[in-house]
C-alpha cells in the first residue's frame, strides 16, 4: 500500500469541505424534491413564497455546492502533487522496479475515501437536523413530508468519491507518466524555475524578494489563503445579516461552516507554506536573520491576497443577500429590506485581524523550532 | 580569537555524548581545520563554535563573546555580526537565482558592494541563473560568495568540497583560500580528508567526540599541491 493511513489523515481538508457541501445539499435539495410536486396544492397567495423556496433551494445547492466541490477538487490535486512531490525517493524506486505508472495512480484512487467519509457525515447530518428545516422553510397551508430520495443518496454520497478517486487517479498518473529517474530526482521544480527565470535587474532587498518569490512559488497555496478569508469574510458578514433578516438558527449554522472552512484552508495552506520555506527559513536563521525577518520573508507577501480574499468574500455576501431579498423573495411580504451591513463588516474585519494574528503567532512558534540541523539531517 | 575550554555535549538526555571534555583555541585570521572520521563530533563542535547549538557545558568565547551564556536571540546577532558559513550540501535556496542567493548574505551586512567577490569567484555570467541550471562546483562557489559577501570575522566551513570531484574540489579550494588571504578572516574548516589539513594553519584531530591532537603546520600547502 503506497498510500498509508496516515497519509490518509492529512486530506482531513477535502472530508471537511465534502461533509461542508454535503450538509448544506442534502437539506435543500431533498426539500426541493419534496415540494416541488406540490404547487397544485399551493394557495395562490402563498405562491411567490412557494416560488422564492425554490429558487433558495436551487441557488444555495447550486453556489454552496458548485464552489466547495470545485475546492475540493483543486484540494485533491494539490494533495496528490503534495503527496507525489514528497515521496519521490518512494515512487521513484517503485517505478525503477518496473512497476507502472496505472499502477501506482490506482493507489491515489484511495483519496477518494476522505470524500466519502465527508459526503456520508454530511449526509447524515443533513438528514438529522431535516425536520428543523422543513419547519424553518414551512409554508403556511402546505404540509411538507420528508422523503428519502435514493438518487440525492447517490448524487451526494456515491458519485463525489468516485469523481474524486478518478480525479486523484488522472492527477497521479499524469505525474507519475514520467521516467523513473526524473521522478527520483523531483524535477519538477526544477523546470518550473528555469520556466520562470528571468533576469534580474531590480534593486529589491533580499527580504522584499524572497516574499515575492514565496508567494510566485506557492501559487496553489496563494488561492487556499484567498478561498479561506473569503468565506471567513462572506460566512461570517451573511451569518450576521441573515440572523437579523430571517432566523438565527439559519446565521449561526452559516457562520460555523464559514468559519470551519476558512480554519481549514488556511492550516492547510499555511502548514505546506512554511514546509516549503523551512530550508529557506532554516538558511536564514543561520545566517543571522531575526525571527521577526524570516516570519516576514514567508507572511508579508499573502497579506494583500488575505485582503483581496476579505474584499471578494464582502461582495459576494453582499451580491447573494441582494439577490435573495430584492429579487427573489421581492413579492413575499413578510422578507425585511436589506441593505449592506456596515457594522457586521467592520465586527468581521475585526475578528479577521485578530484571527490573521494568532495564526500567525501559532506558526511564528514553528518557526522558531526551525534549525539548520534538522534540514542537514534530512539529506 | 575563538577560545574552548572544557566542552561538553550531548544528545538524548545526556545518552550520546558527542563532545567530551574539548579544549582548543583559534587565533584571530587563523586557519584550522578539525579532522576527524565520520562520528567523531566534528560538525558539532563546528556547530557550538558558530553559535548555532549550545553546548552542555564548559567555555566557549569567540571574539569576546561568551557563546554558552548567550539567549537563542543574542546568538542569532552573534551570527549575523560575525559568522559566515559554508556546507557541504550547499543549501541554496532553489527558487531563488544566484543574485538574490548572494543578497541573502549581503543584506545582512548592509553590504552593496559585493561585485568583486563575484568577479573573484567566477560568478558574474551566472547571477540570473537559478542553482538548479548550475554544476555542483558552480553552486558551491554560490555558497561561499554568499558567505563572504556577509563580510564575516569568521567563515566556518562543513565539508566544502565532501560532494564534489578532484578538479572541482581542488577549484573550490583554491577560491576559498585566496578570498581568505585577500580579505584575512579567521578560517575554521571541517574535513575528514587528510590531504585538506595540510593547507591549514592548524589542524585539530578529533575521534569519539575527544581532541586527540593538535598540530600546527610550518609550510602550507595550495590545493593543487595536495594529493586527494
Amino acid at each position: 500500500m503506497i498510500i498509508s493511513a496516515k497519509s490518509a489523515l492529512k486530506l482531513i481538508g477535502i472530508t471537511i469541505v465534502c461533509f461542508c457541501a454535503v450538509f448544506v445539499c442534502t437539506f435543500f435539495l431533498n426539500f426541493y424534491l419534496d415540494i416541488l410536486p406540490l404547487r397544485s396544492k399551493v394557495a395562490e397567495l402563498m405562491l411567490p413564497l412557494y416560488d422564492a423556496q425554490l429558487a433558495t433551494a436551487q441557488m444555495c445547492c447550486s453556489v454552496t455546492g458548485g464552489v466547495l466541490a470545485l475546492i475540493a477538487g483543486v484540494m485533491v490535486i494539490f494533495y496528490v502533487t503534495l503527496y507525489v512531490d514528497e515521496h519521490s525517493k518512494e515512487l521513484g524506486t517503485l517505478k525503477a522496479l518496473g512497476y507502472s505508472a496505472a499502477r501506482l495512480a490506482l493507489s491515489f484512487a484511495a483519496f477518494g475515501l476522505s470524500a466519502l467519509i465527508g459526503c456520508a457525515l454530511g449526509y447524515g447530518l443533513g438528514h438529522a437536523i431535516m425536520p428543523s428545516v422543513y419547519e424553518w422553510l414551512t409554508i403556511e397551508g402546505l404540509t411538507v413530508e420528508i422523503h428519502y430520495h435514493v438518487s440525492l443518496l447517490f448524487a451526494l454520497v456515491i458519485a463525489p468519491p468516485i469523481l474524486f478517486g478518478i480525479v486523484a487517479y488522472v492527477c497521479a498518473y499524469v505525474k507519475l507518466k514520467k521516467p523513473a529517474l526524473e521522478i527520483l530526482k523531483n524535477k519538477r521544480k526544477e523546470r518550473k524555475v528555469k520556466a520562470n527565470a528571468k533576469p534580474i535587474k531590480n534593486k529589491n532587498s533580499f527580504l522584499k524578494e524572497i516574499s515575492i518569490k514565496t508567494v510566485s512559488a506557492n501559487k496553489l497555496l496563494t488561492f487556499f489563503v484567498t478561498f479561506s478569508c473569503f468565506c471567513f469574510s462572506a460566512m461570517v458578514q451573511m451569518g450576521a445579516s441573515m440572523e437579523s433578516l430571517v432566523d438565527g438558527t439559519m446565521g449561526w449554522m452559516i457562520l460555523a461552516i464559514g468559519l470551519v472552512l476558512a480554519i481549514t484552508s488556511a492550516f492547510m495552506a499555511l502548514t505546506s507554506l512554511v514546509r516549503n520555506a523551512s530550508k529557506s527559513i532554516a538558511m536564514m536563521k543561520t545566517f543571522g536573520y531575526s525571527l521577526g525577518k524570516c516570519v516576514t520573508s514567508v507572511f508579508v507577501g499573502f497579506i494583500p491576497f488575505a485582503l483581496l480574499g476579505f474584499a471578494v468574500g464582502t461582495g459576494y455576501q453582499y451580491g447573494l443577500l441582494y439577490l435573495m431579498v430584492n429579487l427573489i423573495f421581492k413579492d413575499v411580504g413578510e422578507i425585511p429590506n436589506y441593505s449592506f451591513n456596515v457594522g457586521a463588516m467592520f465586527i468581521t474585519l475585526a475578528a479577521f485581524i485578530m484571527c490573521y494574528a494568532a495564526i500567525t503567532a501559532f506558526y511564528v512558534a514553528k518557526i522558531n523550532k526551525v534549525s539548520v540541523k534538522e534540514i542537514m539531517l534530512e539529506n | 580569537m575563538i577560545f574552548v575550554k572544557s566542552l561538553y555535549k550531548s544528545y538524548n538526555n545526556g545518552k550520546t555524548e558527542v563532545l567530551r571534555d574539548v579544549s582548543l583555541s583559534i587565533d584571530d585570521g587563523e586557519f584550522a581545520v578539525i579532522l576527524g572520521a565520520s562520528g567523531s563530533g566534528k560538525s558539532t563542535l563546528m556547530n557550538v563554535m558558530s553559535g548555532l547549538e549550545k553546548a552542555d557545558k564548559g567555555e566557549i568565547t569567540v571574539n569576546g563573546n561568551n557563546l554558552n551564556a548567550m539567549t537563542d536571540k543574542q546568538l542569532t546577532e552573534f551570527r549575523k555580526n560575525y559568522v559566515g558559513f559554508v556546507f557541504q550540501q550547499y543549501y541554496l535556496l532553489p527558487h531563488l537565482s544566484v543574485a538574490s542567493n548572494i543578497k541573502l548574505g549581503a543584506d545582512l551586512a548592509k553590504n552593496n558592494d559585493f561585485d568583486e567577490i563575484i568577479q573573484a569567484l567566477r560568478l558574474a555570467d551566472k547571477l540570473n541563473k537559478h542553482p538548479s541550471e548550475l554544476s555542483g562546483g558552480e553552486q558551491q562557489r554560490v555558497c561561499i560568495a554568499r558567505a563572504l559577501a556577509k563580510k564575516p570575522r569568521i567563515l566556518f566551513l562543513d565539508e566544502p568540497t565532501g560532494a564534489l570531484d578532484e578538479n572541482t574540489g581542488r577549484d573550490v579550494l583554491d577560491c576559498i583560500m585566496k578570498q581568505k588571504e585577500k580579505l584575512g578572516f579567521t578560517m575554521v574548516m571541517v574535513t575528514h580528508n587528510q590531504n585538506i589539513a595540510e593547507t591549514a594553519q592548524k589542524v585539530i584531530l578529533m575521534n569519539s567526540g575527544k581532541i586527540v591532537d593538535i598540530r600546527a603546520n610550518k609550510t602550507q600547502k595550495t590545493a593543487y599541491e595536495i594529493g586527494w
